[in-house]
């Protein structure tokens, strides 16, 4: 074996060992970003991204390795005596305390090295350690400083104990593992931002309108969520807007917006509700006021339909252009009222809380 | 997003892993079927030091053959590959596990063995994918599914075992009633001492007896029950009771054995009836 008083080439210098370092910063950044990203945007399959992710990249870690584990199994040890130069207690408060050895490594085949290891030893066993004393060691060939000494050795090399006298090495023959390297730490690094960038942005509008909704409650902004329809809420009035193709007159459409403006069981009073064909406005009742509102909820969004369909098809509007609700509460209990506008001109019906007809008022009348 | 696709992706990712374990199995290539079982035999037994370590087991030399080449080898548990060794005497064969032509990976096992057919993951892994299937059907049904799932295999193999779990408990009661008792004493008390996390300190106490069997053969143990106060026992004279068929059954206590071996047999009987129990209840709720 040839000895070398200079350190050998960093492993993690190779373009692989970079990649792997780079791959698996990307994987950590990635499944870390998508736990906070999924928790705080409520998003479940991005959640169990972040959790799946490392568990199958560490499968597939584990794999890959596995020809490398078998190559270094399959290298027989090499056994040899050593000296002890020098050795000292690092720590540790169990019976098995880790102890830093400065050792002489004295292989048959080849020159004597110095080498130091950290190895556990129990407390009752430290005296058989001694600076000067001959212990049995063993070494993987390739790498020489990865040496662990032999506690129980075979009887033949107990005999080689009893009987050796062993030479210190100069401290210049001096074998050691090789340093990481600072590209690795950087490559690393670099993964691990990346693949935190790679989550955060595509959410970064769900992230920060929530972190300025959560910042003053009180004096809320407007919050906007848009998907086919889109919906619009402040302390004082709320919107949905419908996307095209779609009408409040629509099955559970005017029940869904109304969640929509009611959410958590804001129980909120309203001052004035207006539907039109794709468009709900709703004006609330300010906080304190005195006034006649009513709960958003309560009004019969069941009879709209059947309220429009009467009003354009009984009222003397032959082709109505536009229709519109308007509900409020200013003369007592609430009151419908349900217009469509035509050539014809304008015409109108009444109609009570529970959507029972109460009057009517034809085009032109 | 429909949340079957977790349970698909669960039953997928096992099944997957069952498939290649089977896979491997029939093809040979498992671990457990490229393990080479040596038959090592302990040539000297190691004198315990009092406040080591027990985590090593019992230190010897250990001699085998491979059974391919023929050549011998003289090892000892150093670092304790393996299991640990906690009886030992001087000729005691004990199983040396090593891969294919790699001897000096060996791992000593505690008792000979024939080995399986490493189909202990695969299985492992298919009952992951039942599980999943039964918690899907619970979900999807309701929870009688997850008694039913769950407890009704149980059951039957709980049932399907009992006769000879019985028959087991019998026999260990029988070789009780048949051990030889000698003089030994308590040579060493090993003691391991590690901290956790939170800073709680825990001891553990291992006594070593050594004693000498009717035929005279010298036999050093772990014993970690029977002494009232194991810190304080080193240097005690005590009464080994040991299996003349194997001297690694050994108590020093067999009355305390006997009801332990009783109390195990009526927790199987019991556990089998529970388990039927919430079965029946299943598939009346269903």
């Amino acid at each position: 074996m040839t000895i070398t008083t200079v350190a050998p080439p960093p492993t993690h210098r190779t373009p692989l060992a970079l990649a792997r370092g780079f791959l698996t910063g990307g994987v950590v950044g990635t499944s870390l970003a998508a736990l906070v990203v999924g928790g705080i945007v409520e998003n479940v399959p991005l959640f169990v991204t972040g959790l799946v992710l490392p568990v199958v990249y560490g499968l597939l870690f584990l794999l890959a390795g596995v020809p490398r584990r078998a190559r270094e199994a399959a290298v027989v040890p090499c056994t040899a005596l050593a000296m002890i130069e020098g050795l000292e207690a690092v720590g540790g408060e169990s019976s098995d305390i880790p102890v830093r050895f400065e050792l002489t490594v004295a292989p048959d085949d080849g020159p004597a090295y110095r080498v130091e290891i950290t190895q556990d030893i129990n407390l009752v066993d430290l005296s058989d350690y001694r600076p000067r004393g001959v212990v049995v060691v063993q070494y993987p060939p390739d790498r020489p400083w990865r040496v662990r000494i032999v506690k129980r050795p075979t009887p033949e090399w107990e005999g080689r104990v009893a009987s050796a006298r062993l030479d210190s090495a100069p401290g210049t023959a001096r074998v050691a593992a090789p340093p990481e390297g600072r590209a690795f730490g950087f490559v690393v690094l670099l993964g691990l931002l990346l693949g935190a960038v790679v989550v955060v942005l595509p959410f970064r509008a769900d992230l920060f309108d929530r972190n300025d909704t959560a910042k003053s409650p009180s004096a809320a902004p407007p919050s906007v969520s848009s998907t086919s329809s889109t919906t619009v809420v402040s302390s004082a009035s709320g919107t949905v807007a419908l996307g095209p193709g779609r009408s409040f007159l629509d099955t559970g459409e005017l029940d869904r917006a109304v969640g929509s403006l009611t959410t958590g069981g804001d129980a909120r009073q309203a001052l004035t509700v207006v539907v039109q064909e794709q468009l709900l406005s709703v004006v609330f009742l300010p906080t304190g006021m005195q006034a006649s509102g009513f709960d958003l909820r309560a009004l019969p969004y069941d009879r709209v339909p059947a309220l429009v369909e009467e009003a354009t098809t009984t009222l003397g509007v032959d082709s109505p252009s536009t229709w519109q609700i308007t509900a409020d509460r200013l003369t007592g209990g609430v009151a419908v009222r349900v217009s469509v506008t035509g050539p014809e001109g304008t015409a109108y019906l009444e109609a009570d809380g529970q959507g029972k007809v109460v009057r009517r008022v034809s085009a032109g009348g | 997003m429909d949340w079957h696709m977790y349970p698909v992706l669960w039953c997928g990712v096992f099944g997957t892993w069952a498939l290649v374990g089977y896979g491997l199995s029939l093809a040979g290539m498992t671990r457990a079927q490229r393990t080479v079982r040596a038959i090592g035999r302990i040539e000297r037994v190691g004198e315990p030091r009092h406040g080591s370590s027990p985590k090593d087991g019992i230190a010897v030399v250990v001699s085998f053959q491979d059974p391919s080449t023929g050549e011998e080898f003289t090892v000892t548990n150093d670092g304790g590959p393996g299991e640990r060794i906690s009886v030992a005497w001087t000729g005691r064969e004990i199983g040396v596990h090593y891969p294919r032509g790699r001897p000096h990976d060996f791992r000593f096992a505690d008792h000979r063995s024939e080995g399986g057919r490493g189909l202990g993951w695969p299985n492992f892994a298919l009952f992951l994918v039942y599980a999943g299937l039964v918690v899907v059907a619970a979900i999807d049904r309701g929870w009688p599914w997850a008694l039913l799932g769950f407890c009704g295999p149980w059951a039957l193999s709980g049932v399907y075992h009992l006769p000879g779990n019985i028959r087991d408990r019998n026999r260990r009661l029988g070789e009780l009633a048949a051990m030889a008792a000698v003089p030994g004493r308590v040579v060493a008390v090993l003691k391991s001492v590690s901290t956790d996390d939170d800073g709680y300190t825990s001891t553990r106490l291992v006594p070593v007896v050594t004693f000498t069997t009717l035929d005279g053969r010298a036999v050093t143990a772990y014993c970690e029950s029977g002494l009232r106060n194991p810190a304080g026992s080193q240097g005690l004279d005590v009464t080994i009771h040991y299996a003349p068929a194997d001297l690694a059954v050994l108590t020093l206590d067999v009355e305390a054995e006997r009801r332990s071996w009783k109390r195990d047999m009526a927790v199987n009987v019991v556990g089998v009836l529970v388990v039927a129990a919430a079965a029946v209840v299943g598939v009346v709720a269903l």
